[in-house]
C-alpha cells in the first residue's frame, strides 16, 4: 500500500518537471543517505558482525540446539498462527463488509486495538488472565494445562498482535467489490460453501494472501508481547527475537548477530514475496472494471 | 409460470418502501414496471427473487408459495442493473455457473453443460467471446452475458432490473429491440424495472 501511494507522489513529481536539477540531485541525495544509514548500514553490521570472527563461529552459532529449537518455536507459532488468523480475518471482513448490523462501528474500531496496544501491554493482559495465580491460570493448571510460559502462550500473544492484518487489508477489498457477485451466485442456486469457493475467495485471493504475508512476517519478528509471556525458558519458550536479545545481553555479540541474520533473511524473503504479490495485485486492480 | 404478488408490504429504517402491493403477471408475459428511482421497484423484484424479505404478503410462482424459500431455491433469473459478471469466471463458465453449481444428482453431464452454454451464447450472439473476461467486454455485451447466465438454469422467471440503464442510448435501443425479440422466442415471464418512460414502454408494448 505505502509503496503505490509512494510511486504516484513520484509520478506526479517528475511530470510536474518544476524542480530544478540541483533540487532534485538534493532530494535524490538525501533519500540515498537515509536509505544507506537507517536500512543498508545495520543490514550490512548484522552480517559484519555475525560473520566478524568467520564463518566457523556463525555455523555453530545458527546450529546450536537452542538457536534450532528457537527457530522450530518460531516458525511453529507463525505456522499456527497465520491460518488461524487468515480464517478470522476473513470471516470478520465478511461480516464488516457485506453486512450492516448493530455494533458493527465498534467492532471496526476494536480491530485495530492490536496495533494501538503497546504490545508489552498485550502480553501482559494474557498474563493476568491465564498466568498461574489467575483463577482461570489455575484452574487450566489443576488440569494440567500450562499456557503462560508455555508455548500455547506464546500462541495467544502473537495470535493478539496479528489479529488485525488479514481483515484490514480485506475489508477495503470486499466493500468495493459489494455484494452484487454474491447474490448474483445465490440466484443461481449457489449454496454458501460454493459460493465462498468460486465467487468470494477468488475475488478476495491475492489481497488475502498479501495480509498473510504481512501476517506471517509480524509473527516472526514480535518480540514484546511474546517476552513476557514466554518466560524466556531457553530450548522451550525461546523464540528467535528473544534468543537474540539473551545473547546480546550475555555478551555473545558474534551468536547473537548471527542469529539475528536468520531474521534478516526471514524479512527478505517475506518483503521479496511482497513486493511480488504487490505487482499481481496491482495487475488484478487494473483488470477491475 | 405466473407471478402472483399478494399485499407485499417492506419497510426500511425511517421509510417503506413497499406499502401493501398486489400485482399478478400472467405465464409468458413481459411485465414493465416504471417509476421514478427509489419509488420501490427494485425492492419489490429482490422480493421475487428471495435477495429481501418482505415485511408482510406473499409471492406466489404459478400456485406455489415461494415466499418463504430461499433465494437460491426460487429458480428465479435475476439480471442485475450493473451486470454482475464473475470476474475471475470466462464468459463460458459464468454461463454456466448456474448449471455447474446443481447438486450431482441434477447436474447435466460436461457435454450437455458445455451444448447448453454455447446455445445460449448463440442466442445472445456472443459465442465468439466464451473464453474472454467480463472486463475485456463492452457494458453491452457484459449485459448479454448476464443475461444468457440467467437463463441458462431455465428459470420459472425472469427479473430485470434496470437492466439496460448504464448503457448508452443506441447500444439500449439496440438490446431493448433485442431483447423483445428474445422474448419472443423463449416466452418466459419477466418483469422489468425501468425509470425510462420510453423503454417501459418500448419492450413490452410495441414499436
Amino acid at each position: 500500500m505505502q509503496q503505490r501511494k509512494n510511486n504516484t507522489t513520484a509520478k506526479s513529481r517528475t511530470h510536474a518537471k518544476n524542480d530544478p536539477a540541483a533540487m532534485q540531485a538534493l532530494l535524490v541525495g538525501m533519500t540515498l543517505l537515509f536509505f544507506a544509514g537507517f536500512i543498508f548500514m545495520p543490514l550490512w553490521l548484522v552480517f559484519l558482525q555475525a560473520l566478524g570472527k568467520g564463518w566457523q563461529p556463525y555455523i555453530d552459532a545458527i546450529r546450536e540446539p537452542v538457536a534450532l529449537e528457537a527457530l522450530r518455536l518460531t516458525l511453529l507459532t507463525a505456522a499456527i498462527v497465520v491460518p488461524v488468523n487468515a480464517v478470522f480475518g476473513v470471516t470478520a471482513a465478511w461480516a464488516i463488509s457485506k453486512f450492516s448490523f448493530k455494533g458493527k462501528t465498534l467492532l471496526v474500531s476494536l480491530l485495530d486495538l492490536p496495533f494501538a496496544v503497546s504490545p508489552v501491554i498485550a502480553g501482559l493482559i494474557f498474563v493476568l488472565l491465564l498466568g498461574s495465580r489467575t483463577p482461570l491460570g489455575s484452574w487450566l493448571g489443576d488440569h494440567g494445562i500450562k499456557i503462560i510460559f508455555a508455548t500455547p502462550g506464546i500462541v495467544i500473544a502473537t495470535l493478539f498482535i496479528t489479529f488485525p492484518f488479514v481483515a484490514r487489508e480485506l475489508i477495503p477489498l470486499m466493500e468495493a467489490q459489494g455484494r452484487v457477485e454474491e447474490e448474483a451466485a445465490i440466484s443461481l442456486g449457489a449454496g454458501g460453501w460454493r459460493l465462498f469457493r468460486m465467487i468470494t475467495l477468488p475475488n478476495i485471493g491475492w489481497g488475502l494472501i498479501y495480509g498473510m504475508v504481512l501476517c506471517t512476517a509480524r509473527s516472526i519478528g514480535e518480540f514484546g508481547a511474546v517476552s513476557v509471556v514466554s518466560g524466556h525458558i531457553r530450548g522451550m519458550t525461546n523464540t528467535i527475537p528473544l534468543h537474540v536479545e539473551i545473547l546480546y545481553s550475555e555478551y555473545n555479540y558474534t551468536a547473537s548477530f548471527a542469529v539475528a541474520s536468520i531474521l534478516v533473511f526471514l524479512a527478505l524473503v517475506t518483503i521479496g514475496v511482497k513486493t511480488a504479490l504487490e505487482q499481481r495485485l496491482e495487475g488484478s486492480h487494473n483488470t477491475r472494471h | 409460470m405466473s407471478i402472483d404478488i399478494r399485499n407485499i408490504t417492506k419497510s426500511f429504517p425511517g421509510y417503506t418502501a413497499l406499502d401493501d402491493i398486489s400485482l399478478k403477471v400472467a405465464t409468458g408475459e413481459l411485465v414493465a414496471l416504471l417509476g421514478p428511482s427509489g419509488c420501490g421497484k427494485t425492492t419489490l423484484l429482490r422480493i421475487i427473487a428471495g435477495l429481501e424479505t418482505a415485511d408482510t404478503g406473499s409471492i406466489i410462482l404459478e400456485n406455489r408459495d415461494t415466499t418463504h424459500l430461499p433465494a437460491r431455491s426460487k429458480n428465479v433469473g435475476f439480471v442485475f442493473q450493473h451486470y454482475a459478471l464473475f470476474r475471475r469466471l470466462n464468459v463460458f463458465d459464468n454461463v454456466a455457473f448456474g448449471l455447474t453449481v446443481k447438486p450431482a444428482s441434477e447436474r447435466p453431464s460436461k457435454q450437455e453443460i458445455r451444448d447448453r452454454v454455447m446455445h445460449l451464447l448463440k442466442l445472445v450472439q456472443m459465442d465468439w467471446a466464451a473464453k474472454r473476461y467480463p472486463s475485456q467486454l463492452s457494458g453491452g455485451q457484459r449485459q448479454r452475458i448476464a443475461l444468457a447466465r440467467a437463463l441458462a438454469v431455465n428459470p420459472k422467471v425472469l427479473l430485470l432490473d434496470e437492466p439496460f440503464s448504464a448503457l448508452d442510448a443506441r447500444v439500449r435501443l439496440e438490446l431493448r429491440r433485442w431483447l423483445r425479440k428474445l422474448h419472443d422466442e423463449i416466452h418466459v415471464t419477466s418483469i422489468f424495472v425501468t425509470h425510462d418512460q420510453e423503454e417501459a414502454l418500448g419492450p413490452t408494448g410495441s414499436w
